[in-house]
């Protein structure tokens, strides 16, 4: 009995405490800081660069704090919007990717970026004709833009320096072309001992399991392979996917012959682990492993390089992260002060230099502490230098998400599954296209 | 004296009632709101059409059903979790009970090998995953170095369709077998000692020991197990996500995998509802046919 005593007694302070806890926090709410929510998906290596642009943030406008949330990227990204969006417990902003801009749009989640561009506190044209086109384009639905970019970044060639010089090849030169690339690759590729396991592989085909959280990344790296063949995902009007054109044979084929140089599968899941371990000479890659790569990849001698050229030209794909303004937010003026704010060139500099991010906007390579950075760091410089023939997806207005699954699984086949690259792609174009013509019904109805 | 007593006692009662139905409220409060009403209000989206972020749930009858039934890889991963099951649910159990019946001896470092075995069952799914990706890896992975000592060639674990699901099955397997074996010790030392010094004095051998004591006194606990492991087997589905995400080719897609996809990927609420109460139908009638089939067994035995 006097046991049972204590324990209520203590149970009964527990819960009080609790309780006193939460009433102060209501207390802290009372004063008069507005609070914006920022959800967004940076990775640990990101983070004290992100606190430090929330303090400048929060020093030049005293009023506004930003509680910055890190939400899991991919699928639960998404799926944690939608519950939000769904129980009235939208953030303020949040990351989104251009896949979901179709369903946040028909939820009738989001602001139109003109809104706020077009109002008082709004951007002159000059602005958005600073930033770069292909953002713009990824950031937009239907030719109306629902996001702004916070980043840019591209898809470039992380290499090995001292490998290609143990082979025989110029080390400051890497590939510059498709053709070379495979022949770099192959002579990359070797079995010291002759024991039938290769000992290093030239160049990692990047293949996941298409209906895994890489399945998407995994289609992302090849598109640029896609368009320097001459190739497009979708036509204009979004009627029927054009992947499975000969220009997407090409480039599905000349993957699966990198990919058979040495059975990738056999090789290892992690390109990181190994290019550190000295088995991989070349991957790709994108800048925002770069502050990491600086860290840790000290005992090797490593270098980006641009894209290889395709046979039909010279492109890569551009991306970043991009912010939205939730409708639900109480605070939408606040919200977009910070994203203003974010876009100015100073900041844009001060967040590139600190995160490795690229910037979105041309005029920040003019800014003399971005120039010196871009000077000492030739790595970085190679990624920005990319922006200017960078291009981006063109955003599907319908079902997305299931066309690039459908790509992802045409790639899976054919690379492990030793699948024909035209039987595979015609096999997922007919998915895609059956979607497509269904998206066309609905609408005529 | 006596009356005031009387009257105390029918107030106890009263107050028993209610004060019964106070201690049962959070759970009840639970069981309504995450598990009674999620169950009825699938079945009703099974019928519907809803994307989950517009108000718009278009009725549609029996059309998700329809579909289902005449999608390919419907039948593809109602085959996987099929041949997962059968994979799994043996070796676990035979696992198990050897486990359970080994350390019911007097081995030293009995409680600490019990606690050893059972912890995977507690390990968070995506932390065992981490690890058993890492112990497959073909070039880097423990498994295959092992495997070297005895000369057998490095095997492609995680990206060669057959693989795949062996190395499925056997982290399945490792992960699950430690709830059963504390189960079988459960029922073993429910075995009296009696019976088997019996045996052994009318000179009956250890394995005939075994068989014709053990096993047939164990099998209430058998049957139970049986029917929750195949029950548990259909539904996996963390451990396929972080291990295999359905690859390669979709040689490891499970059903609860492809549930997932069409609700949550694709956000095909309706749809993913039809297929749940599939589900539901397929493991309500084989367990009825357990129950049916094997209760009778189990009376036999004991």
């Amino acid at each position: 009995m006097k046991c049972a005593k204590i324990v209520i007694c203590i149970l009964t302070f527990i819960f009080s405490s609790i309780l006193n806890f939460q009433c102060q926090k209501q207390k802290e709410k009372v004063d008069n800081d507005i609070e914006i929510t920022f959800w967004h998906s940076f990775v640990s290596s990101t983070i004290p660069a992100l606190n430090n642009l929330i303090a400048k943030f929060e020093s030049e406008n005293p009023n506004i704090r930003i509680k910055a949330q890190y939400i899991p990227s991919g699928d639960a990204l998404i799926q944690k919007l939608i519950s939000a969006v769904q129980s009235e417990t939208a953030p303020d902003i949040s990351w989104i990717h251009a896949d979901y801009l179709s369903e946040l749009v028909q939820a009738n989640a989001i602001y139109k970026m003109r809104h706020f561009i077009d109002s008082e506190n709004g951007l002159t044209e000059e602005d958005i004709n600073d930033i770069y086109p292909p953002l713009l384009h990824y950031a937009s639905w239907r030719d109306t833009l629902y996001s702004m970019p916070l980043e840019a970044t591209n898809l470039a060639l992380l290499y090995n320096k001292d490998m290609l010089y143990e082979v025989g090849l110029d080390s400051s030169r890497p590939p510059q072309t498709w053709d070379e690339l495979h022949a770099y690759a192959k002579r990359l590729t070797v079995d010291r001992d002759n024991d039938g396991k290769f000992d290093q592989v030239g160049f990692f085909v990047p293949i996941y399991p298409a209906s895994g959280p890489l399945g998407a990344w995994m289609v992302w790296q090849w598109i640029p392979f896609l368009w320097q063949a001459g190739g497009y995902v979708i036509d204009q009007n979004q009627s029927q996917v054009l992947y499975n054109s000969s220009s997407g044979i090409q480039a599905l084929t000349f993957w699966q012959a990198l990919f058979n140089m040495v059975d990738i599968s056999t090789f290892t899941v992690d390109y990181q682990v190994a290019f550190a371990a000295k088995r991989l000479a070349m991957a790709l890659d994108g800048p925002w492993n770069l502050p990491r790569y600086n860290k840790l990849l000290r005992n090797l001698d490593w270098a980006i390089a641009p894209l290889p050229e395709g046979p039909e030209k010279r492109v890569t794909i551009v991306a970043g992260e991009y912010l939205a303004i939730f409708k639900q937010s109480r605070y939408p003026q606040e919200a977009w002060q910070f994203i203003k704010w974010v876009i100015q060139p100073e900041n844009q500099a001060f967040w590139s230099i600190r995160s490795g991010y690229l910037p979105m906007r041309r005029s920040v390579l003019n800014i003399p502490e971005f120039k010196d950075y871009m000077k000492s760091n030739k790595n970085f410089a190679v990624f920005v230098k990319q922006m200017e023939y960078g291009q981006s997806q063109r955003s599907i207005d319908y079902h997305g998400i299931a066309i690039t699954r459908h790509i992802a699984d045409a790639i899976e086949k054919a690379t492990i599954g030793k699948m024909d690259s035209r039987e595979a792609l015609d096999e997922a174009a007919n998915k895609s296209n059956t979607l497509l013509n269904s998206v066309q019904e609905d609408l005529k109805k | 004296m006596g009356q005031a007593y009387k009257h105390k006692r029918i107030g106890y009662k009263k107050k028993n009632g209610f004060n019964a139905l106070l201690f049962l409220s959070p759970t009840l409060i639970i069981f309504t709101t995450f598990i009674l009403f999620p169950v009825i209000f699938s079945f009703y989206l099974s019928f519907h059409k809803w994307n989950m972020f517009s108000s718009v749930r278009s009725f549609v009858g029996l059309d998700n059903y329809v579909r289902l039934f005449k999608d390919g890889e419907f039948w593809l991963v109602l085959k996987n979790t099929f041949i997962y099951t059968l994979g799994t649910v043996p070796l676990n159990m035979a696992f198990a009970l050897a486990v359970a019946y080994f350390l019911n001896k007097k081995v030293f470092g009995k409680k600490f090998l019990r606690t050893a075995f059972f912890a995977p069952v507690i390990i968070s799914p995506v932390a065992a995953a981490v690890i058993w990706r890492w112990l497959y890896d073909p070039n880097f992975g423990f498994l295959n170095y092992f495997l070297s000592w005895f000369g057998v060639r490095s095997i492609n674990w995680l990206n060669d369709p057959t693989a795949a699901m062996f190395a499925l099955i056997i982290m399945g397997v490792w992960k699950t077998f430690g709830f059963n074996m504390v189960l079988f010790t459960a029922g073993l030392q429910g075995i009296p000692e009696t019976y088997y010094e019996a045996a052994e004095i009318d000179g009956a051998t250890r394995w005939s020991r075994f068989w014709k004591i053990t096993l047939p006194l164990l099998a209430p606990t058998t049957f139970f197990i049986t029917i929750i492991s195949i029950i548990g087997s259909f539904q996996v589905f963390d451990i396929v996500y972080v291990l295999t995400s359905g690859g390669p080719l979709g040689s490891t897609k499970v059903y609860v995998f492809y549930l997932y996809e069409w609700a949550f990927k694709f956000f095909e609420m309706g749809y993913a509802s039809a297929a749940a109460y599939i589900l539901f139908a397929i493991l309500f009638v084989l367990t009825l046919i357990q129950v049916k089939y094997l209760r009778s067994k189990v009376y036999e035995a004991v």
